[in-house]
C-alpha cells in the first residue's frame, strides 16, 4: 500500500512566493529571487533566476523542487551576479547548507533575503516528476527530516504543515545494516557501488560545499587523485569527497539524487555525520558556528585511537 | 646485541608520515643509539602531523602500501601549538571513513612519539609491522588498480594475462 | 531477410553464443541500475528498462588504456595496444535512439583520423536493435527525426510480435551472416501483428530551422537564460549516445604506467582550460552553448546529420532540468 503524503499546501506556498518575490523585486529590496519553475516535462520544476517583478508569476514550489538552490550563491557559480541583496527560496535542509555556508564565511546573512518553505518532503531522484509524493516516491533524505520548517528566514508563507508522517528512516536502517558487516564485506559492497562511477562530478557539482577553485581531483601536479573513470580512481575520488565533507555536509543529500549511476552517496556523508556527533557532539543546524567539528578542536577529544 | 635477522615469507610495505620535530627526532634517536627495528617502515617526513592529509594515507595504500603509520608530538607538545590537535580529529574522522569503506583499520596506526622516545618508536614499528605481517598484503587497493571497466577490457583473461607479462 | 525468432530460441541464441566465447553484451541489472554489460546467461537480459549509459561504450568505452611505458635505467620502452584483441561482441537490445546513434559515432571516428580503438570494436560488433515500446515524457526520438521503431543502426532489428517472439529483419550482411550461421533457431515470418510501439512522446522539430538560427546566433541573451542554472557536471555527456568527446591521460609512476583514454564533457569547466590560465569558455553558458551548438550545428556542418537520437537521458539525469528538447523547440519556433 502506498501511503499518500499531502502536499496541498504547496499550493498556497507557490502564491505566498510568487506575491513576495513580486513585492521585492518591485520594491527593488533585492536584485534577483532564486526560485522553482515548472519545466516542460509533466510535474516537473528547475531552478530559476528571476530580475523582473513579472516573471515572479514563474515561480513554484511542488513535490519536484528538489534541488538545494544555495548552491547558486557560492562563489564557484559565478555566471550568477551577485550584486546586492539576493532573495532565495529555501527548504529546511537548503537553509542548513546557508548556515554552514556563512560559517565558513562564503555567505553574508544581510546579503541575503531568506523565503523560507514549510516543507512535507520531496520526491526521490527514482521517481518520475509527476508522480505524487508517497511513502515510497519520497526522497530517502525527507525519512530522516528534523528541519520541516526553516527557523530564521525573513519570510515564510503562513499554511499549516500537516503533521509528517513516521516513515522508516532509510539512511539509519542502512548504515546499520552496513556496520554489521565485515570489512570484507563492506569493501565489497562499494567496490560494486563505486564501479558504477563515470566521474561526471555530478555530485561536486551541486554540492554548495565544493566551491573550491580548483578541486584537489582536478589538479595534476601533484595528482593525488587519478582522474579516469577506473575503479581505483572512482573509489579515491568518493573517499576524498566524504572526507572533505565530514563535518560540512548539512544532509541536504544532493550528491545522492544526481548521481546518474544511483550510488548511495549520502549513505557516506550521513556515516560521517553521525560520527562526528558521537565524538564531537556536531550536527549541522539552523545556527551559524564560525568553526565545524574538523577545523578546531578540544584538548580533551578521544584519542583512545592513538598509541 | 645484533639479533639474527629472520626469514619471513611476506615483508610487509609500512608506510609512516611522521612530524619532524618529534618521531621524527625520535626515530633519529633510534638510530643513533643503534636501537633495532624492522626496516619495513619508509618514513617521509613532514612540518607537523597538521600537515598529513589523509589523502596521503589513502594514497600510499594505492600504491602498495599494507600498512600506515601516522605518528607526531604529544599533545601540549606541538611546535606550532595545536597542530596535532587538529590531526587527532580529523584522524580519528577519516578512520571511521575508511573503516565504513571496507578499510581494516588494523592496517593503520596512530601514534605520538617524543623526539626522547626512541624506544617508544622502535615499539610502535615493531608492533605495526608484525601485525600486518600477521595479517598478510593488503589486496584490497592492489586489486582495484588492475580492474577495469568492462568495456575497456581487453580481451579474455588469458589475453589480459600474456598483455600484462609483456 | 525477414524472419522469425521465439523469445526462447533468442534465448537460445545468446546462450549458444555465449558458449561459443561471443562477448554478449546486453541490458542486464548491476546494482540496482540497468547497464548494457556483458551477460553470462540470456535470462540476465532487461529490456523493459532503458539502461542508464548508452551503449556506445561497446565501442567507445569509459576508460582504455592506448599504450604503456616502462622504463629501467635509461632504457624506455613503449608498447601499443593490440586491436587485434578486442572481442567479437554481439550488441543485443539495443533501443532504437541508442543503435541510431552508432552510424553518428563512425562518421566522426573515421573521418580526418581513423581511430582503430573504435573501428575495430566497432567491425568486430554485430548490432541487434530491439523496437522500443515504452516510452516516458522525457523521451524526444520522434522529436529529432527518429522513431521507437527505428532500424538506422542495426544490423538485425527485432519487432515484438503479438502472441511472443519476434519478427527479425537483417539490414547488413552482418545481421545476414548471424541468422545463417544459426538458421535452425529462425522460422519463416508469421502474420502476428507487431506489439504497439511507444507513443511518440513529442511532434518532429524543424531541424533545418532549428540549424538556421543557431548559425546567426552564437551571441544570444537565450544562453544566459537556458544555462545560467547549469551546474558543470559532465553526466548529460557521458550518458549520451553521441556525444564522442574524450581526454587522455598517462597514470602511472616513473617506472611504469598507461596511456589513458577515457570519456569527457564540454560541460566541465576543466575542458577548455589552457595551460597559460586563460579559459576561452569561462562561463557556463558559453560551455552550455556549445552542446547545442556542437549537436545542431557544428556537426551538421560537417557530416550533415543532427548529433542527437532523443533517448532523453539527458533530460532524466540533468541535475537540475535543463531540458535539450525543450531548448530544441524554442529555437525551432523563433
Amino acid at each position: 500500500m502506498t501511503q499518500p503524503i499531502d502536499t496541498s499546501i504547496y499550493i498556497a506556498i507557490t502564491e505566498a512566493i510568487r506575491d513576495e518575490a513580486k513585492r521585492l523585486l518591485l520594491e527593488g529590496q533585492v536584485s534577483a529571487v532564486i526560485g522553482y519553475a515548472g519545466a516542460r516535462r509533466k510535474g516537473s520544476a528547475q531552478p530559476v533566476i528571476i530580475s523582473q517583478a513579472e516573471d515572479a508569476a514563474k515561480l513554484i514550489f511542488s513535490p519536484a523542487s528538489v534541488n538545494n538552490l544555495a548552491l547558486y550563491l557560492t562563489k564557484a557559480k559565478k555566471e550568477i551576479p551577485k550584486n546586492g541583496k539576493i532573495g532565495i527560496v529555501v527548504k529546511g535542509c537548503d537553509l542548513k547548507a546557508i548556515v554552514g555556508l556563512m560559517g565558513e564565511s562564503q555567505l553574508k546573512r544581510e546579503e541575503l533575503y531568506l523565503i523560507g518553505v514549510p516543507c512535507a518532503g520531496v520526491l526521490a531522484s527514482t521517481a518520475q516528476p509527476s508522480t505524487g509524493l508517497t511513502a515510497e516516491t519520497i526522497a530517502p533524505k525527507c525519512t530522516e527530516c528534523n528541519a520541516h520548517l526553516p527557523a530564521g528566514c525573513d519570510y515564510v508563507p503562513n499554511v499549516q504543515l500537516p503533521a509528517p508522517l513516521q516513515l522508516e528512516e532509510k539512511y539509519i536502517a542502512e548504515i546499520t545494516r552496513l556496520e554489521a558487516l565485515t570489512p570484507v564485506e563492506r569493501w565489497a559492497y562499494w567496490k560494486e557501488q563505486f564501479a558504477k562511477c563515470i566521474k561526471c562530478y555530478a555530485c561536486r557539482q551541486v554540492c554548495p560545499f565544493c566551491f573550491c577553485e580548483q578541486c584537489l581531483c582536478d589538479r595534476n601536479k601533484p595528482q593525488m587523485v587519478e582522474s579516469t573513470p577506473r575503479p581505483a580512481g572512482n573509489t579515491a575520488w568518493h573517499i576524498v569527497r566524504a572526507m572533505h565533507l565530514a563535518g560540512r555536509c548539512a544532509g541536504c543529500a544532493e550528491c545522492e539524487r544526481v548521481c546518474p549511476m544511483d550510488i548511495p552517496l549520502n549513505l557516506l556523508n550521513r556515516k560521517m555525520a553521525k560520527e562526528l556527533k558521537e565524538l564531537y557532539a556536531y550536527e549541522a543546524g539552523f545556527e551559524v558556528n564560525d568553526k565545524g567539528p574538523l577545523s578546531t578542536f578540544d584538548e580533551k577529544d578521544d584519542q583512545s585511537f592513538i598509541k | 646485541m645484533h639479533s639474527e635477522k629472520q626469514k619471513h615469507s611476506f615483508e610487509p610495505k609500512i608506510i609512516a608520515f611522521v612530524c619532524t620535530w618529534c618521531t621524527y627526532a625520535g626515530a633519529d634517536l633510534a638510530g643513533t643509539s643503534r636501537m633495532q627495528y624492522p626496516s619495513n617502515v619508509r618514513v617521509l617526513k613532514f612540518p607537523c602531523t597538521g600537515r598529513i592529509d589523509p589523502v596521503f594515507i589513502l594514497k600510499a595504500f594505492q600504491q602498495g602500501a599494507d600498512g600506515v603509520l601516522v605518528s607526531g608530538c604529544h599533545p601540549g607538545d606541538c611546535h606550532y601549538i595545536a597542530g596535532n590537535f587538529h590531526a587527532r580529529r580529523r584522524f580519528a574522522a577519516f578512520r571511521k571513513l575508511l573503516e565504513f569503506v571496507g578499510v581494516d583499520l588494523n592496517r593503520l596506526q596512530f601514534s605520538w612519539v617524543s623526539a626522547a622516545e626512541g624506544g617508544k618508536w622502535v615499539e610502535v614499528v615493531t608492533d605495526l609491522t608484525e601485525k600486518v605481517r600477521a595479517m598478510g598484503p593488503m589486496a584490497e587497493f592492489k586489486q582495484l588498480a588492475l580492474e577495469e571497466q568492462w568495456s575497456g577490457t581487453i580481451g579474455t583473461p588469458e589475453l589480459k594475462e600474456a598483455y600484462n607479462a609483456i | 531477410m525477414q524472419k522469425y525468432i521465439s523469445k526462447q530460441n533468442l534465448n537460445t541464441l545468446l546462450d549458444t553464443m555465449i558458449a561459443e566465447g561471443t562477448r554478449v553484451v546486453a541490458p542486464c541489472l548491476n546494482a540496482g541500475i540497468p547497464l548494457y554489460e556483458p551477460i553470462k546467461s540470456a535470462s540476465e537480459m532487461v529490456t523493459e528498462l532503458l539502461p542508464r549509459r548508452s551503449s556506445k561504450e561497446a565501442f567507445f568505452p569509459v576508460c582504455e588504456d592506448i599504450m604503456s611505458y616502462a622504463k629501467e635505467g635509461q632504457h624506455v620502452s613503449l608498447k601499443d595496444i593490440d586491436p587485434s584483441r578486442f572481442q567479437e561482441t554481439v550488441l543485443v537490445g539495443v533501443r532504437p535512439c541508442d543503435a541510431a546513434a552508432i552510424p553518428v559515432l563512425d562518421a566522426v571516428f573515421s573521418w580526418d583520423y581513423k581511430d582503430e580503438f573504435f573501428l575495430e570494436r566497432r567491425k568486430k560488433t554485430t548490432i541487434i536493435g530491439l523496437a522500443c515500446t515504452d516510452a516516458d515524457d522525457a523521451c524526444f526520438c520522434s522529436a529529432v527525426g527518429l522513431s521507437p521503431g527505428e532500424t538506422k543502426g542495426s544490423d538485425l532489428f527485432l519487432t515484438p510480435l503479438e502472441g511472443g517472439g519476434y519478427a527479425c529483419e537483417t539490414f547488413s550482411d552482418k545481421g545476414e551472416a548471424l541468422i545463417t550461421s544459426h538458421k535452425e533457431l529462425f522460422s519463416e515470418q508469421t502474420k502476428a501483428k507487431a506489439l504497439p510501439l511507444a507513443e511518440p512522446q513529442t511532434e518532429k522539430i524543424d531541424l533545418k530551422k532549428v540549424k538556421a538560427w543557431l548559425d546567426g546566433h552564437f551571441e544570444d541573451p537565450l544562453w544566459d537564460c537556458i544555462a545560467v542554472r547549469c551546474v558543470g557536471c559532465g553526466a548529460c555527456a557521458f550518458v549520451c549516445p553521441a556525444c564522442h568527446c574524450f581526454d587522455i591521460v598517462d597514470e602511472g609512476t616513473e617506472k611504469a604506467g598507461k596511456r589513458r583514454k577515457s570519456w569527457d564533457a564540454c560541460g566541465f569547466w576543466k575542458f577548455t582550460h589552457h595551460a597559460s590560465g586563460h579559459n576561452p569558455r569561462n562561463l557556463q553558458p558559453k560551455r552550455y552553448r556549445n552542446r547545442i551548438m556542437h549537436k545542431f550545428k557544428y556537426y551538421d556542418d560537417k557530416f550533415g546529420q543532427t548529433l542527437c537520437s532523443g533517448c532523453g537521458r539527458c533530460v532524466r539525469i540533468c541535475p537540475v532540468g535543463i531540458d535539450i528538447a525543450a531548448i530544441v523547440e524554442e529555437i525551432s519556433k523563433k
